[in-house]
């Protein structure tokens, strides 16, 4: 263990600031055991030197050549990127985008009654015309609506009238031949019954020649 | 250092730019030191060669995104770390990394001609960091031979300086113990 005021390889390894170093040196002059030890360090150190650092075998240079340098726009990319102002703004850009896209893009909610060119005209003409005048356009406006709605129904019920009508003479048509398979399937019952009872048609002729 | 530090910001400045001169004044200035680091992490030197140059190749490309210049040689580490237990993670996937392999003492990266130390003396110095786990290895690459502090040592490691310092402590522990042992320090 060392008694010195600071780690003796702290020392050695110089980490430490001049004044502490200086508070070293005064006590290994006083500590033999700690002069000792910096002796081993330093000691340690010249042993771990003699070994030379080798030459480098063959030396490094680079040529321009375009497949390792970077394109111009890889190094604006890399400049854009790198910036944070610059990184800042295309984040506010693309916010801004995204707000326009999204205001131009999105759906307005359809009124239930179209009122759009009566409407036009009404506010067209709002300043000149007095509140019973525009009453009196949206009154109209509103009839009008309502005739064609009026009429859209009308035209809705009777196509709904005639496909009920086709739908009935179908199933009457259907029944009508349902009921001659019936009839011609029990017809050919009794036939079959009457065969099978032992039915042989007269034998006119026979019984002529015996009289 | 000061007017190297001040060239290396000059060149890296030039280089985001796109200018490949002067990258490689860059590379020239640091590759011998990146190829060591990662000559000590592998210990082979055609592994540490490719992946050097792999880590050169990667901060070019990513030269931009560093935002101070100051902090380029811990950033280049980072990479050069990152580009190294990639490679262990890809050749041993079901493997640790305490479980990669230790260099060989005969094999040994540093043992070779150069050396004005005695041949016995690397061995040792080989064989005491082969007994060191990889992370305490490294640590002690980092600081002692690359001369990294604490706080850039955490940044390439991508851990808390505390973590950091607990490595380096205890492998100088055990080099202490191996290679200076009681009773044979220097007075």
């Amino acid at each position: 263990m060392s008694c010195s005021p600071f780690d003796l390889k702290e020392y050695f390894l110089r980490e430490l600031s001049q004044a502490d170093r200086a508070r070293v040196e005064a006590h290994l002059k006083s500590c033999p055991g700690c002069r000792e030890e910096m002796n081993r360090l330093r000691l340690t150190e010249a042993a771990l030197c003699s070994l030379r650092e080798e030459e480098i075998p063959r030396r490094i240079a680079f040529v321009s050549d375009q497949v390792f340098e970077p394109s111009p726009l890889a190094r604006w990319w890399s400049a854009f990127w790198g910036s944070s102002a610059r990184l800042g703004f295309a984040a506010a850009a693309m916010l801004s985008g995204a707000i326009l896209i999204s205001a131009f893009t999105r759906p307005t909610p359809r009124p239930v009654v179209n009122l759009s060119v009566p409407t036009q005209s009404a506010q067209v003409s709002a300043q000149t015309f007095s509140g019973a005048d525009i009453d009196r356009r949206i009154r109209q406006a509103a009839a009008v609506e309502a005739s064609k709605a009026v009429a859209q129904a009308e035209s809705a019920h009777l196509a709904e009238i005639r496909e009920l009508r086709d739908d009935l003479n179908r199933a009457r048509y259907n029944l009508t031949v349902a009921a001659s398979e019936y009839d011609f399937a029990a017809r050919r019952q009794g036939l079959v019954n009457v065969a099978a009872s032992g039915y042989a048609p007269p034998k006119s002729d026979a019984a002529g020649e015996s009289r | 250092m000061i007017f190297r530090a001040v060239e290396d910001g000059d060149l890296i400045r030039q280089a985001a730019r796109g200018g490949v001169e002067a990258f490689n004044l860059l590379v020239s200035g640091w590759e011998k030191r990146v190829y060591n680091y990662l000559l000590r992490l592998t210990g082979n030197r055609e592994d540490a060669l490719d992946l050097t140059q792999d880590v050169f190749l990667k901060a070019y490309q990513n030269l931009r995104k560093l935002e101070n210049s100051e902090r380029f040689a811990p950033w280049l580490y980072r990479i050069a770390h990152n580009e190294a237990y990639s490679m262990f993670r890809k050749r041993r996937p079901e493997t640790g990394l305490d479980d990669l392999p230790p260099e060989s003492a005969e094999d040994g990266i540093a043992v070779g001609g150069r050396s004005v130390f005695p041949m016995e003396l690397s061995l040792s110095v080989t064989a005491a960091l082969n007994r060191l786990s990889p992370e305490q290895r490294e640590a002690v690459t980092l600081k002692i031979y690359q001369g990294f502090k604490f706080e850039e040592m955490a940044e390439i490691l991508g851990c808390p300086v505390s973590t950091v310092k607990s490595r380096v402590y205890s492998a100088l522990d055990l080099l202490k113990a191996e290679l200076a042992p009681i009773g044979r320090g220097v007075s």
